[in-house]
């Protein structure tokens, strides 16, 4: 590999020396002093990890998914690994958006990071009022409405596959507070284009994409299903490929800003995001298995940008040539 | 996070494989019930890193695990090899409380639960008595491990469900036994690990003997931290807890065991 010594860059061009390139990123007006953030239930509400990473490297913080009344979530057993992957079905556990703005929100604040909050209901209504309580909150940058859980029956996916709920909901969301929202998107359905239109015609200033896939796995010998839900999300680098396109179709189809995400756990995953059109990236199952993960993704693509004399991760925002 | 090197990795009899990893910043910091989560390969599959309780801590600079071959990842584990470095995260959890130097702690291990009560007998193992349980002599603890456990403790009481050592029938028959009749001296209190049906049982032992009773959970986790929720386990009181940041040592009293033992058998008809 060449040394970021060199003074001539892969591509040819010359090497600012010295000059550190720029990482910093404007997200729907949410400033972000790097495009990498926390994906939503993957790092929970930041506390873990504080002991474990500086928070104020970080783009951001998407905490887990928070509603309007605490959730208990889905029996054991709730996870499996599989190839590359793993399979989930927590059920959204959540301690409410009362304890949320009590106990977690302050936390966070000590910290100079962006601070998005993921929110779901199973209704309309519930969307809306978790919504109105956040609205105006300090310390809060803007909102990832889920719309695409694939493990809970009554709400989040039901809004997520169908286009004229999507459309409603997310219109309700962005009438209901002033923040930033960012429709977080379900890869579960046929043309991922035709809700990202519908998040944009509701008004959403971003797109989250993609949640989890749905799928299974099955003991063999008791045949019963692994999960106690039966399906669950799958998440991983095993999805990668899948999140990629996604966010390359999304980025062509609407003129919103897109934090891709989808099994990314080096630098080299999150620029292929970048090129493929998002503007930010979120690491999920990554912080599971490496808890550095996003520091050092965030190291590894200061270093790529340096070695290729490339000034800002702006420039290279849906740069994928073609085939 | 430790990048920890490997000292032994090799078969310590009866399927089991004993592993030894030079982390001197864990082992500082770990204590008896604490565990690891321990990344078997630096490759994408499989992913996620294993919990595995803590057996020894060897010179202040060395942790001890031991593991028995049932999957992919241990498989992949027992064939590393001394001096290679492995991934490790902890020491994580909450461990055993301390007993009181006047107690008589009760070590009930079962299955592949013996590391963490290994490890617990080491610093308060002199008045305790083991009862440790099987399906045979070969399933038991490495011979190595046992002999260790036998000067480490006060009594060992051994059943097997076929005979073969000790008493014919499970470990809550020699625990009941025990109970009925305890050896003079302080009041007992019990630490548990093993599967969970055995533990279910202990703990409805020591509900009806008025005995204090912490068990050690295993459950399949992805991260170890408490932010994936995978390990949920349901309490009495309602909601869950998780096993790798409230446990993986609860008090039994606290856990709803109808919910992660009764439903399984049901279900096997």
């Amino acid at each position: 590999m060449r040394s970021a010594g060199r003074n001539i860059a892969r591509s040819g061009k010359p090497v600012r020396r010295g000059n550190k390139p720029d990482l910093s990123v404007d997200f729907a007006g949410i400033k972000l002093k790097n495009p990498v953030l926390t994906a939503s239930g993957t790092f929970g509400y930041g506390e873990e990890f504080a002991d474990i990473i500086d928070l104020n490297r970080l783009g951001g913080v998407i905490v887990k998914g928070i509603s309007l009344k605490p959730i208990k979530g889905n029996p054991p057993p709730r996870i499996w690994e599989t190839p590359s992957g793993m399979l989930n079905a927590i059920g959204l556990e959540n301690p409410g958006v009362d304890v949320f703005l009590r106990d977690k929100l302050p936390f966070l604040r000590n910290y100079d990071t962006a601070v998005l909050v993921n929110i779901f209901g199973y209704s309309l209504e519930e969307y809306v009022g978790v919504t109105e309580r956040l609205d105006g909150v300090p310390g809060v940058s803007g909102l990832e409405v889920n719309i695409s859980c694939p493990n809970v029956k009554a709400g989040g996916i039901v809004f997520g596959t169908d286009l004229k709920a999507a459309f409603e909901l997310l219109s309700a969301v962005r009438k209901a507070t002033r923040l930033p929202v960012i429709a977080k998107l379900s890869p579960n359905v046929t043309d991922i284009t035709a809700f990202a239109k519908a998040a944009s015609d509701a008004g959403c200033d971003g797109l989250s994409l993609i949640n989890t896939l749905v799928g299974m796995a099955i003991d063999v010998r008791s045949r019963r299903p692994r999960l106690a839900n039966c399906t669950g999300g799958l998440s991983g680098p095993a999805i990668r490929p899948v999140a990629v396109r996604m966010v390359w179709q999304a980025a062509k189809a609407v003129d919103l800003p897109i934090i891709g995400m989808g099994g990314i756990m080096t630098a080299e995953d999150a620029l292929e995001f970048i090129l493929a059109g998002a503007s930010a990236v979120a690491v999920g199952t990554a912080n599971f298995v490496n808890p550095r993960a996003t520091l050092d993704i965030i190291d590894a693509m200061e270093t790529f940008l340096t070695r290729e004399g490339i000034g800002s991760i702006k420039e290279l925002v849906g740069q994928v040539n073609r085939a | 996070m430790h990048r920890a090197k490997v000292l032994l990795n090799r078969p310590a009899g009866r399927g089991y494989y004993r592993l030894v990893l030079q982390a001197p910043a864990l082992a500082a910091a770990a204590a008896p019930g604490h565990f690891v989560m321990l990344r078997v390969s630096e490759n994408l599959d499989p992913l996620l890193a294993r919990p595995f309780g803590i057996s020894a801590i060897i010179s202040k600079r060395y942790i001890e695990l031991y593991y028995r071959v049932v999957g992919r990842g241990t498989t992949l584990l027992s064939t590393v090899e001394p001096g290679q470095t492995l991934t490790v995260l902890g020491p994580l959890g909450n461990g055993f409380p301390a007993p009181e130097r006047s107690s008589t702690p009760l070590l009930v291990a079962g299955g592949s639960g013996f590391p963490p009560l290994l490890y617990f007998a080491t610093h308060y193992g002199k008045q305790s008595h083991l009862f440790v349980g099987s399906r045979d002599k070969e399933c038991l603890p490495p011979a190595a491990v046992m002999k260790d456990l036998r000067s480490r403790t006060k009594a060992i009481h051994y059943a097997t469900e076929d005979g073969s050592r000790g008493v014919c029938g499970f470990v809550t028959d020699t625990l009941a036994k025990y109970l009925i009749r305890p050896a003079a001296g302080g009041a007992p209190v019990i630490y548990a690990c093993g599967p969970n049906a055995m533990l279910a049982a202990v703990s409805r032992l020591a509900a009806e003997h008025s005995v204090p009773c912490y068990v050690s959970m295993e459950e399949r986790m992805a991260c170890g931290l408490g932010v994936c929720m995978g390990c949920s386990v349901s309490m009495k009181a309602g909601g869950y807890k998780r096993v790798c940041k409230e446990g993986p040592v609860f008090l039994a009293s606290e856990i709803d065991w109808n919910d992660r033992i009764v439903l399984p058998v049901l279900q096997r008809k």
